[in-house]
């Protein structure tokens, strides 16, 4: 399963003669939790397609401070800077939940974004998606509650994997959200007495998938709305 | 608000806009013919949410938000675009339309490609398919930016930021600015707005009056910005040289 390409939608979405291409330069890597991708201001070696993992990009402070911008799963690739030009970015990607992915070598990626028109268009349309998902979250940080926040922030996990539980410590969500820890309890504990989720021991099991839609804001569903327009396979729920 | 097209809208080159200045001579002189200069005015509306844009936007002297409207009726600017880029960028990435508003903030000119032309030309894969999307990665760096100090500076920070990053892309050092209209663009109350605007002037480094700002000292109002603006402003800079381009 782990060393399915067809796990990743726009690996699974190449033509047929691009992956004839692609097939022998793809590595299957295991992407375990907290693996840094890249690190801002670094040139990158590699884009990664995920499967099972899930990337957060996260822009880190001058303090410290973090907040993550964006998730990335198997419906998207990590390294659009490669691509768009520049080779890097001020931001930095680490593996939220560990799993597996597969990767290209930089050389070989640019080679093809150059001279394949269905690679650059489907990677154009992903990094659009990507965008729509930045905006958003900067909307979010700026006029909604850490409760309906952590509620987005579950469900954009969720959609990335398969069943409904997550290992995820409430230090690590609160440092993704760019929150203290105490409000990650709080708004986790009303979750669970509302019955939509359980947590013990550093697993979140969704257990109402429809309360946490009805409880998140509306940017979960604007982004969901622009991932399935843009990109080829639907996101699994 | 009305204003006619000023004189110098008319004469100046399109190269006034950065992307266009980096554009290789014989680009350019294929698209110049497709450039049509337009007044942007205040407080017009360049494309709405789920509509499909009809022409991409190269800013001259104006400055465009572009911002999302919550169902509650709050906004947020998640990006400014003034002459260092272009409004429109779902027109060569995909899709067509966005989730996003995008209104002209600061009055002034540009120049405008229709649709159809813009992805043909952005198809032969030449300077202008490069020049765009570089600026397209700046572009996010510049939302990203955005997320993390929504979520971690302070309005005066902020405001600072804001005013820094407008001045860059105007001509001189006074701004036509309500501070109802900063209080949308930011997404925070008008009287926060007031506040920080307030403590700026205290300190020297704006003057405030009838909706008109002047920066009076860029430096310490610089001072007062938090890490947002210059890293934006760095990323932005490496993005713009020709040799990032391999």
């Amino acid at each position: 399963m782990t060393h399915d390409h067809k796990a990743n939608h726009l690996l699974a979405a190449l033509p047929d003669a691009e992956w004839l291409r692609w097939a022998p330069q793809l590595e299957a890597v295991e992407l375990p939790l907290g693996r840094v991708l890249y690190e801002s201001g670094v040139a990158l070696t590699h884009i990664y397609f995920p499967t099972t993992a899930i990337v957060s990009l996260l822009y880190v402070m001058e303090d410290g401070a973090s907040a993550e911008i964006a998730v990335v799963g198997r419906e998207g690739l990590v390294g659009v800077s490669l691509f768009m030009g520049g080779e890097s970015t001020p931001s930095r990607a680490v593996v939220q939940s560990a799993g597996y992915g597969f990767r290209l070598r930089a050389a070989a990626l640019k080679e093809e974004f150059s001279n394949s028109s269905p690679v650059l268009h489907l990677l154009l349309r992903y990094t659009q998606a990507l965008i729509t998902q930045m905006a958003q979250t900067a909307v979010c940080n700026r006029h909604h509650t850490l409760d309906q926040q952590l509620c987005r922030w579950l469900l954009l996990s969720l959609d990335r994997l398969d069943g409904a539980e997550l290992v995820m410590t409430q230090e690590l969500i609160a440092n993704m959200l760019g929150v203290r820890r105490e409000g990650v309890t709080e708004a986790a504990l009303k979750l669970q007495r509302a019955g939509l989720i359980s947590y013990a021991r550093g697993h979140i099991t969704a257990l109402d998938r429809a309360g946490l839609e009805a409880r998140s804001c509306e940017c979960y569903a604007v982004v969901k709305k622009e991932y399935d327009r843009l990109l080829p396979d639907r996101m699994a729920v | 608000m009305g204003a006619v097209l000023p004189a110098v809208g008319l004469t100046a080159s399109p190269r006034q806009n950065h992307l266009l200045a980096g554009l290789s001579a014989a680009d350019y002189d294929r698209v110049a013919d497709a450039l049509e200069a337009v007044p942007m005015r205040l407080g017009e509306r360049l494309y709405e949410p789920g509509v499909q844009l009809r022409h991409a936007y190269f800013p001259g002297t104006a400055v465009v938000s572009l911002h999302y409207v919550t169902e509650s009726g709050a906004s947020a600017q998640t990006t400014g675009v003034g002459r260092e880029g272009v409004v429109g960028i779902p027109l060569f990435m995909g899709g067509g339309t966005t989730s996003s508003s995008a209104v002209v903030h600061t009055g002034g000119h540009g120049w405008r490609m229709e649709r159809r032309r813009l992805t043909q030309e952005f198809s032969r894969g030449d300077t202008l398919q490069k020049v765009l999307l570089r600026y397209t990665q700046a572009l996010m760096t510049q939302i990203t930016q955005t997320a993390a100090c929504y979520r971690h500076h302070s309005v005066e920070q902020q405001l600072s930021s804001w005013l820094m990053a407008t001045l860059d892309r105007m001509p001189d050092t006074e701004m036509v600015m309500t501070q109802e209209l900063l209080g949308s663009l930011l997404g925070v109350r008008r009287e926060s707005i007031t506040q920080a605007a307030c403590r700026l002037q205290e300190q020297g480094y704006i003057r405030y009056r009838r909706g008109h700002i002047s920066v009076t000292n860029a430096q310490g109002l610089r001072g007062c910005a938090c890490e947002c603006y210059a890293v934006v402003k760095t990323e932005m800079a490496r993005l713009a040289q020709p040799e990032v381009v391999r």
